[in-house]
């Protein structure tokens, strides 16, 4: 006999498997149907993904809203930089950079996971600080630490570059290396979603005081969360720096800040789903939107946007989801599997494909 | 030298309560954290000249004589405030303070696009009051002209604007809401007028901000709001959360930290200045949680 | 015409049903307490009433005007005044701004200056600590202070939360002796949520006892008192 708990939760572990074929069919259809700009196009839409999943993994289940994600992206792409750059090229372009990092040439894995550790590790010093407070307060704080960051990297030239750009990084991303990290991504979301802390998180977050009554330790919980999502979004920030091959402090400051909450606004910030839905539907239309800044000829006339058009449409479809839709397109459900698809044949009763997280 | 700190302590700890404040004002009525508040110091900026995109500034409003350029910046701040309160604000008024934030950022976002649409993306140099950055012998201390006026001006401001809030119907209704919203609608207390009233109120706060900016650095960048806004936010928090004057003394205080840190770190480290502040404010969080200025269980207070 | 009339009201919270289709009318001037166990709908119902709650449907009216659909602040311009649960007086500001805030909806300045003027009469210690923060008044000088705040928007109808709750005996004798003075000086109508039959009996008026959103019964109070419809209405299966 099984309990509709065991159903609920077979059915909650086809959600990270349903999302990654979401993607990899995202993947393949790109690969195969388009050109190669489409093809970096999904590169591009899957890193974001992977940070996109890893800001999930906090904000929605704290339900607390983090303007500092960008820095860790920040740290991560340029800790990848640092570690797998020719070391003849650091002499040049970084000279203050300290002897035993000036040397390292590392392959661009270990770089990556370790631009990942280090955005955690400072994540957890920093979130000890910011987590302390509440709420809101806390939102403005994390805003305080992104600016921080962004104020250290553009003036400690010798070591980051400063405000001009740091070149030459490895351009290794295909899809498929972002595809790798992206459900990656999904699969430790899922899992910490999950977990005892991911379900004490949430706790807290439909109800601060009944969470605190009955023992829950926000604070730890809060900082577990961010840390976990600092790696993934300092992984990200990593894949970002190798897809360009170009990196500069302002790539990760208060346009990707924007994007990234854009998309998490989009697709609804309760579930993994909207996560990556709302990277996926807001990709689009960016891309979309790009081509039409580009300029797209009807015969003898060329029809193009303004540049900064772009950022004015997504702000204007990000007020109007928060006022019509605010739980954003997927309404805090998740993609899973139907009960009888889970339980077998004949042994269940229908239940609702999606439910609320 | 501890006079010259002491001018630039206040005048910078001046600019940063009157930006606090009208991030406060608002936050206090309808607990909005306004990400736009530092657009609304951009806008204020460039309403100052005639929009196009060529790098040379034309000036348009910023050509008349002081007297009628400093009301119409101040209604420009105004009403840009009023019509954001009208377009994206009143239609979010039940929603979450998480949602207004990020409906805030959103739209501080679509403004600043806005200008860089109809002004292009290059600082342009603005030459208001040029003559204003003449210094003048106080004592042994040489003063801009300009940062007297900015201390004496924000002073009047503070003055103004306690005087109004102590003394005024829409400043007893403002400190009502501020406290318990639901309670003063019940009481017959208009809450668009209210809102309202705030916003127009924290619109003309920014643009004055705008306007000290603009004559301090002689440059309109559509980013130049940010870093304030920043400054502000950290004072309200600081402060404690809806608290004008703790909002006000915050502020006061984070610019007296910012002349100090600017005047006693070595020259190398200076370009970090702003850095080491958001970190000392953390750090300050750490051991006070509620804020520097409101004991764990006060209520906004003017 | 009925002062007050209540039409097939409901009031939702998400699934939970806090009314369900509640109808009742009072005339003019009439005292009229509201009882009934905790999760009744009792204050619920005053805050559909007063616009602070929206209902779900139904129809409320006052001297025949539908207020159902106005916002918490043109009901009271109406002349609906509510002290709500809980008093919620501002603490941060004085006792005679607390007592000014809600004049704002008034034309006539020199009534206010006399309301005022009644106001300290009969509660020589608003007067005493007229500029005092409000949150330094004890329990009974805040519950005082909340009826007072409301009698300053020259109500016609007004509508007290529990004036019991946190008080003292003693207290809520003296808090009940200056609201039944001041209905029959002013000609007020009163709505009252008590949660004691015994002390509504005492004070005397008619008493509605709700229970599971629905009003289960409707009497003069000092039946109530006597009689086991109040058991039936706590212990009883709702209709």
């Amino acid at each position: 006999m099984i309990t509709q708990h065991q159903i609920r939760r077979r059915m909650a572990a086809t959600t990270p498997l349903l999302l990654s074929l979401l993607i990899l069919a995202f993947v393949v259809a790109a690969v195969t149907l388009g050109d190669r700009a489409t093809a970096r196009m999904a590169s591009e839409t899957l890193i974001r993904v992977t940070l996109v999943v890893g800001f999930w993994i906090f904000a929605g289940n704290s339900g607390v809203i983090s303007f500092g994600h960008a820095a860790f992206a920040c740290v991560g792409a340029y800790v990848s930089a640092w570690t797998t750059l020719n070391p003849m090229m650091k002499g040049t372009l970084l000279p203050g950079l300290p002897a035993a990092l000036a040397e390292l040439h590392w392959p661009v894995l270990p770089a990556a996971i370790t631009g990942g550790l280090v955005a955690a590790a400072l994540a957890l010093v920093s979130g000890a600080a910011i987590l302390r407070l509440s709420g809101i307060a806390a939102s403005i704080a994390s805003f305080a630490f992104l600016a921080m960051i962004n104020t250290i990297w553009a003036n400690w030239t010798p070591v980051t570059g400063g405000t001009s750009s740091v070149v030459g990084l490895a351009r290794y991303i295909t899809p498929w290396v972002a595809l790798g990290w992206a459900v990656s991504a999904i699969v430790i979301a899922s899992v910490y979603a999950a977990s005892a802390s991911g379900l004490a998180l949430r706790a807290t977050r439909e109800d601060e005081v009944a969470a605190a009554a009955s023992g829950i330790d926000q604070y730890r919980h809060r900082l577990l969360a961010y840390t976990v999502s600092a790696f993934f979004c300092g992984v990200g920030g990593a894949l970002m720096g190798h897809f360009i091959g170009v990196i500069n402090p302002d790539g990760f400051y208060l346009d990707l800040t924007f994007l990234m909450l854009a998309m998490l606004v989009v697709g609804g910030i309760g579930s993994l789903s909207g996560a990556v839905v709302g990277v996926l539907a807001v990709s689009l239309a960016v891309e979309a939107l790009v081509r039409l800044e580009k300029g797209i000829t009807l015969g003898a006339t060329t029809f193009a946007l303004p540049p900064g058009s772009q950022e004015i449409l997504i702000a204007i479809a990000m007020i109007l989801v928060l006022v019509f839709r605010p739980t954003g397109l997927m309404a805090g459900r998740e993609i899973m599997l139907p009960a009888r698809w889970v339980v077998g044949r004949g042994t269940s009763q229908d239940r609702p494909e999606t439910d609320r997280r | 030298m501890s006079i010259q700190l002491l001018f630039d302590a206040l005048a910078l700890g001046g600019i940063y309560a009157i930006a606090a404040l009208g991030i406060a004002l608002i936050f206090g009525v309808m607990k909005l954290v306004n990400f736009a508040h530092g657009q609304f110091i951009a806008c204020a900026v460039f309403a100052l000249i005639i929009p196009s995109t060529d790098a040379v500034a034309v000036m348009g409003l910023g050509r008349l004589p002081a007297l009628i350029l400093i009301p119409a910046v101040l209604a420009v701040g105004a009403l840009l405030a009023l019509a954001a309160e009208a377009l994206v604000f009143r239609p979010l008024r039940n929603a979450s303070p998480v949602a207004l934030m990020v409906g805030s950022f959103a739209l501080g976002v679509a403004l600043q696009n806005l200008l860089l649409v109809l002004y292009g993306g290059r600082p342009k140099a603005v030459s208001l009051w040029a003559d204003l950055g003449a210094p003048i012998a106080l004592g042994p201390a040489q003063v801009p002209l300009l940062q007297l006026i900015v201390i004496v001006a924000v002073g009047a401001i503070l003055l103004a604007l306690a005087l109004m809030l102590k003394h005024t119907r829409i400043g007893l209704e403002m400190r009502a809401a501020a406290e318990d919203f639901g309670m003063a609608r019940l009481l017959g207390v208009r809450a668009n007028r209210v809102i309202s009233g705030a916003f127009a109120l924290s619109g003309a706060l920014a643009a004055v901000v705008a306007l000290v900016l603009v004559a301090q650095t002689g440059v309109a960048d559509v980013r130049m709001g940010g870093q304030i806004m920043l400054v502000a936010f950290i004072a309200t928090v600081v402060g404690g959360m809806g608290s004008l004057a703790g909002a006000v003394a915050a502020g006061l205080a984070l610019g007296a930290a910012s002349a100090l840190l600017q005047a006693g770190l070595p020259p190398e480290a200076r370009p970090f200045r702003d850095a080491f502040l958001y970190a000392l404010v953390i750090f300050v969080l750490l051991f006070r949680p509620q804020g520097l200025f409101a004991s764990a269980g006060a209520k906004p207070r003017v | 015409m009925a002062k007050i009339g209540v039409f097939d009201l409901s009031v939702r919270y998400g699934k939970l049903t806090a009314l369900s289709d509640l109808s009742f009318t009072m005339p003019e001037g009439e005292r009229l307490f509201i009882s009934g166990p905790n999760g009744a709908g009792k204050s619920s119902l005053l805050g559909a009433i007063s616009g602070a709650v929206r209902a779900a449907h139904g129809r409320i009216e006052m001297d025949g005007e539908i207020l159902s659909g106005l916002g918490p602040e043109q009901i009271a311009r109406r002349g609906l005044s509510m002290v709500p649960e809980g008093r919620r007086i501002f603490a941060s500001l004085s006792v005679r701004e607390n007592l000014m805030v809600g004049t704002g909806l008034r034309r006539d300045e020199s009534a206010v200056a006399d309301d005022l003027e009644a106001v300290f009469t009969a509660f020589p210690i608003l007067r005493e600590r007229a500029n005092a923060p409000a949150g330094a008044l004890s329990g009974g000088q805040q519950q005082m202070l909340a009826i007072s705040r409301a009698l300053m928007t020259n109500p016609k109808v007004m509508m007290v939360d529990e004036p019991s709750l946190g008080l003292a005996p003693k207290v809520v004798d003296e808090v009940y002796d200056r609201l039944c003075e001041l209905q029959k000086l002013r000609g007020l109508t009163l709505v009252i949520v008590e949660q004691s039959s015994a002390r509504a009996a005492r004070v005397g008026g008619r008493m509605l006892l709700m229970r599971g959103g629905r009003i289960v019964a409707d009497g003069d109070a000092a039946e109530f008192a006597a009689g086991d419809l109040l058991t039936e209405a706590y212990f009883g299966d709702p209709a």
